[in-house]
């Protein structure tokens, strides 16, 4: 009696509430198993390639920054800031259209709201990185066709981009309002394009400081909240130190005080670059004398430091 | 004042790795005075960024931080807090022995170095009154980021939101929220015992002093409140 | 005096009610609050209802609470512990109410399922915390005395970041036991426990059960229930689904058959005089001999089997019923 034979080897799969329950009860002692066909298949596909993981993983990492895809508590501080960047934003562009004139630069603006741009990394950072880290699942990322530098990239990536994204958006703001309020016609659109140029370079520049201090001090600790002050401390701890070196006797000290502090490097390059961007009055701003080349070159052996600091954290962590 | 919690409390303090996040931020401020003081800053330079702005608006608020929500929300978030809570103690006997706890050990962390700093700025009178004002200044912060740690799940980030936006970026654009900042207390009180020329106080002493006491108070009940009610979730999520 | 429990009554499976067998369902006896005491307690998270008007009343003896995971033991039990409060109803340990109300503490001792103890802390400086922390009069005898009692006296002075899971899991049981509560609640205790440290659990929960006071632990893994204890609680998605010793609530589910395995001198003539027979619903004769009989009465069956036998005059070899097991008791409930 095969079926027999079946159902009393087979332990019910389905929900049959009647039949042996055990199989190994069987008198005649022999353990029974039928395997079920239930369509299962492997995948026999095509499989797109290393570039499109790294994208899906960029893409990915971009939206959990802005707390897209996930519960409305991980979109409250992202877009918090959002907002009250893009409310500063509007702001300024009222006055501007009141009174005519323009009170803070594009560049002058990225400026302006470092602490939020530093509190927008301290919350994210964290997210992307810490999180990962503390929950054990970096084997599942390593164990596909992912390389190992391409996951601390594809972070830093995403990071970057949501930091020039906060910075852009309300630049893009004030573009906008620039350009429908002009008297002069198209060169007056012509003159905010020019000027919002650097602007948004002087962004790309905020970004790519901020995000690669933050990973790398997010990637320390699995814990959110500790990567969170971590990254808190750290610019809390600089910005002081400058202080007080702008304030020492020494004239070469006060034009290096700025090195130390991240804000104050990305200041010290941006005037470097686009003087005119920056220092609108004369007279203020930082002064970096001559050292304007030497903070360019810090920006960019900072940025590259914090990244292989990175990559040589994930490269310890992957191993384990 | 029961020594059994305290001493567990302390100890897990001790025993963290994060506890040594708070040794930097003291030495720095040592460091940054002795530098000054050597190199013959004028006092009136250098005590703003490094007494107030780094000393009193950020090592002090950092420090209780990272204790206030250490005595109590570590234990939270591992789950050990079962052990004391399931024995027949009254709340505020755990409460008051971790407070106390944090109030002592912020206190010693911030006091010293500003005690130094203070002296070497301009005089014993005024580094005196600034470890007697972060020592106020320590029980307010102490009782707000317990309290924190029992009413939300993420404690250290709203912590950070506080100082950060509330006190830092806020406190320093809207005057009007000065009356509501612990760190503004604290400079009133410095610059009221030390009568030193090298920072103002923004706020009245009185309403320092009653939004201090208020505050320690208020913070304290609300956490033994909460933690008498205090539930842990059904299954294992 | 019997406690008859709540039935879960849109379920079309068991059509009749559910009594509770075995003494654990006494609501006190002569007027004392019975240990643990649960009235029509419900919990709630919104939409979701974790815990569905539960009653029931536990006296001394191990009680096993048995259900698969989310069916709410957990929550049970962390309301027993004065962990939660119930949405609806009243939890009161020997007549007090746990929420809100520490002193409770001193007749109630708690294993929690998570794993968080100090690490820092060696097995002794811990238990005695714990014995300080009750208030009792020579903490550190008590502390000897319940490391003594689960067997981690030679270990008591590393610390308990360095011990294994079982060494940890009994730390922490000296550490509830520490103040000789009449009440010990235990959540999933034996995971993660090899067989060896299983077996010295059980004996400790039983001798601690027979010396009068009340355990109730909780476990989703049939074999340990029905080793420790016969008697259970069997909650399934929120509801209380049978209470007693279990071989009983089996029998009471009438409408489901029971399967027996028979072994005889000549299977098929004894397959076909049983079929005659009412209570019998169907025969198999599985390959290697033997034949395994579903009847849906019990009672009636086991006596009309050796009636046929010897009509028949077939001698019966073996008679094994197959799925007594809490398994298949198991498997019937949460199916319904």
């Amino acid at each position: 009696m095969s079926t027999s034979d079946q159902l009393t080897a087979a332990r019910g799969t389905g929900p049959t509430p009647a039949g042996p329950a055990v199989a190994g009860t069987t008198s005649n002692g022999a353990p029974g198993g039928v395997i079920h066909d239930i369509g299962y298949q492997r995948y026999t596909g095509a499989r797109l390639g290393r570039r499109h993981v790294v994208g899906a993983l960029y893409a990915h990492s971009l939206r959990t920054a802005f707390g897209l895809g996930r519960s409305a508590k991980a979109k409250i501080f992202p877009w918090f800031i959002v907002g009250v960047v893009v409310a500063a934003a509007a702001g300024l562009v009222a006055v501007r259209a009141q009174i005519g004139q323009v009170l803070l630069s594009y560049a002058q603006f990225a400026d302006t709201m470092s602490w939020l741009v530093i509190f927008f990394v301290a919350v994210v950072a964290p997210e992307l990185v810490s999180r990962d880290l503390g929950s054990g699942v970096l084997p599942l990322y390593f164990s596909r066709p992912l390389r190992l530098v391409d996951y601390p990239l594809a972070k830093f990536a995403a990071l970057a981009t949501a930091v020039f994204m906060l910075l852009g958006a309300p630049q893009l703001v004030m573009f906008l309002g620039g350009a429908f309020t002009t008297d002069a016609g198209w060169s007056g659109v012509w003159d905010e394009v020019t000027d919002l140029a650097p602007g948004l370079a002087y962004a790309v520049l905020w970004a790519g400081v901020f995000s690669a201090i933050g990973l790398a001090v997010a990637s320390v600790t699995g814990k959110r909240a500790f990567a969170a002050g971590g990254i808190v401390a750290v610019f809390l701890m600089t910005t002081p130190i400058g202080g007080v070196l702008s304030v020492l006797p020494s004239v070469t000290a006060n034009q290096l005080a700025g090195l130390v502090a991240p804000s104050s490097l990305v200041q010290g390059t941006g005037i470097w670059l686009f003087r005119d961007a920056l220092i609108t009055e004369a007279g203020t701003g930082l002064d970096t004398g001559g050292f304007g080349p030497l903070y360019g070159l810090v920006t960019v052996v900072l940025i590259a430091g914090c990244i292989a600091a990175l990559i040589a954290r994930y490269r310890k962590a992957a191993r384990r | 004042m029961n020594s059994t919690v305290m001493w567990i409390t302390a100890r897990g303090l001790f025993g963290r790795r994060r506890f040594l996040l708070l040794l930097p931020l003291p030495v720095l401020v040592i460091a940054l005075a002795v530098l000054c003081r050597w190199l013959g800053v004028a006092p009136g330079n250098w005590a703003q960024p490094v007494l107030i702005a780094l000393g009193l608006a950020v090592v002090l608020p950092v420090v209780a931080l990272i204790v206030g929500t250490g005595v109590l929300g570590s234990e939270i978030d591992d789950g050990t807090i079962v052990h004391v809570l399931s024995k027949p103690l009254p709340r505020w006997q755990i409460v008051l022995p971790k407070l106390v706890v944090a109030f002592g050990v912020t206190t010693l962390t911030v006091a010293v170095p500003l005690y130094v700093a203070g002296v070497l700025a301009e005089s014993v009178r005024l580094g005196l009154a600034l470890a007697a004002a972060s020592a106020a200044g320590a029980l307010a912060y102490s009782a707000l980021f317990v309290a924190l740690s029992l009413v939300t799940r993420r404690p250290v980030l709203l912590g950070l939101v506080y100082v950060l936006i509330w006190e830092g970026l806020l406190g320093n654009i809207v005057s009007g929220t000065q009356v509501l900042s612990v760190q503004q207390y604290v400079v009133t009180f410095a610059d009221r015992m030390a009568a030193t020329t090298l920072f103002d106080g923004q706020v009245s002493v009185t309403v320092s002093v009653i939004m201090t006491a208020v505050i320690a108070v208020l913070f304290t009940l609300l956490a033994i409140d909460r933690l008498r009610s205090f539930s842990v979730a059904g299954e294992t999520s | 005096m019997t406690t008859s429990t709540s039935t879960p009554s849109s379920t079309p499976a068991a059509a009749a009610p559910v009594t509770s067998a075995a003494g654990t369902g006494t609501a006190g006896t002569a007027g004392r609050p019975a240990a643990i005491e649960l009235a029509g307690v419900s919990r709630w998270y919104g939409n979701v209802v974790a815990v569905n008007d539960v009653s029931m009343a536990l006296n001394a003896g191990v009680t096993g609470l048995l259900g698969p995971n989310g069916a709410g033991k957990t929550t049970l039990l962390h309301m027993m512990a004065g962990f939660l409060p119930p949405s609806r109803g009243a939890v009161t340990v020997d007549g007090e109410p746990t929420w809100r109300n520490p002193g409770v503490y001193r007749k109630l001792g708690l294993v929690s399922e998570r794993e968080a103890v100090h690490g820092f802390l060696t097995a002794y400086e811990f238990v005695l915390a714990s014995a300080r922390l009750h208030g009792l009069p020579d903490p550190a005898a008590a502390a000897r005395r319940a490391i003594e009692l689960v067997e981690m006296t030679p270990a008591q002075d590393r610390r308990i970041g360095t011990y294994s899971k079982g060494m940890r899991q009994r730390t922490r049981v000296a550490a509830a036991l520490v103040h000789d509560p009449t009440v010990l609640l235990l959540d999933e205790p034996f995971n993660g426990m090899d067989p060896r440290q299983r077996m010295h659990m059980m004996t400790l929960l039983h001798s601690l059960g027979d010396a009068g006071r009340t355990i109730l632990f909780s476990s989703h893994i049939l074999e340990e229930v029905e080793q420790v204890s016969g008697t259970v609680q069997v909650m399934v998605a929120g509801r209380l689904a049978a209470s007693g010793d279990f071989r009983s609530i089996r029998r009471l589910m009438t409408n489901r058959p029971h399967v027996f395995a028979v072994q005889s001198s000549d299977d098929r003539a004894l397959a076909v005089a049983l079929l005659r027979h009412d209570s019998v619903t169907g025969v198999d004769l599985p390959k290697g001999g033997g034949i395994t009989v579903r009847a849906g009465d019990y009672g009636s069956f086991t006596r009309a089997l050796p009636r046929i036998a010897l009509t028949e005059g077939i001698r019966v070899h073996r008679l094994l019923p197959s799925d007594e097991s809490l398994e298949s008791v198991f498997s019937y409930l949460v199916e319904a």
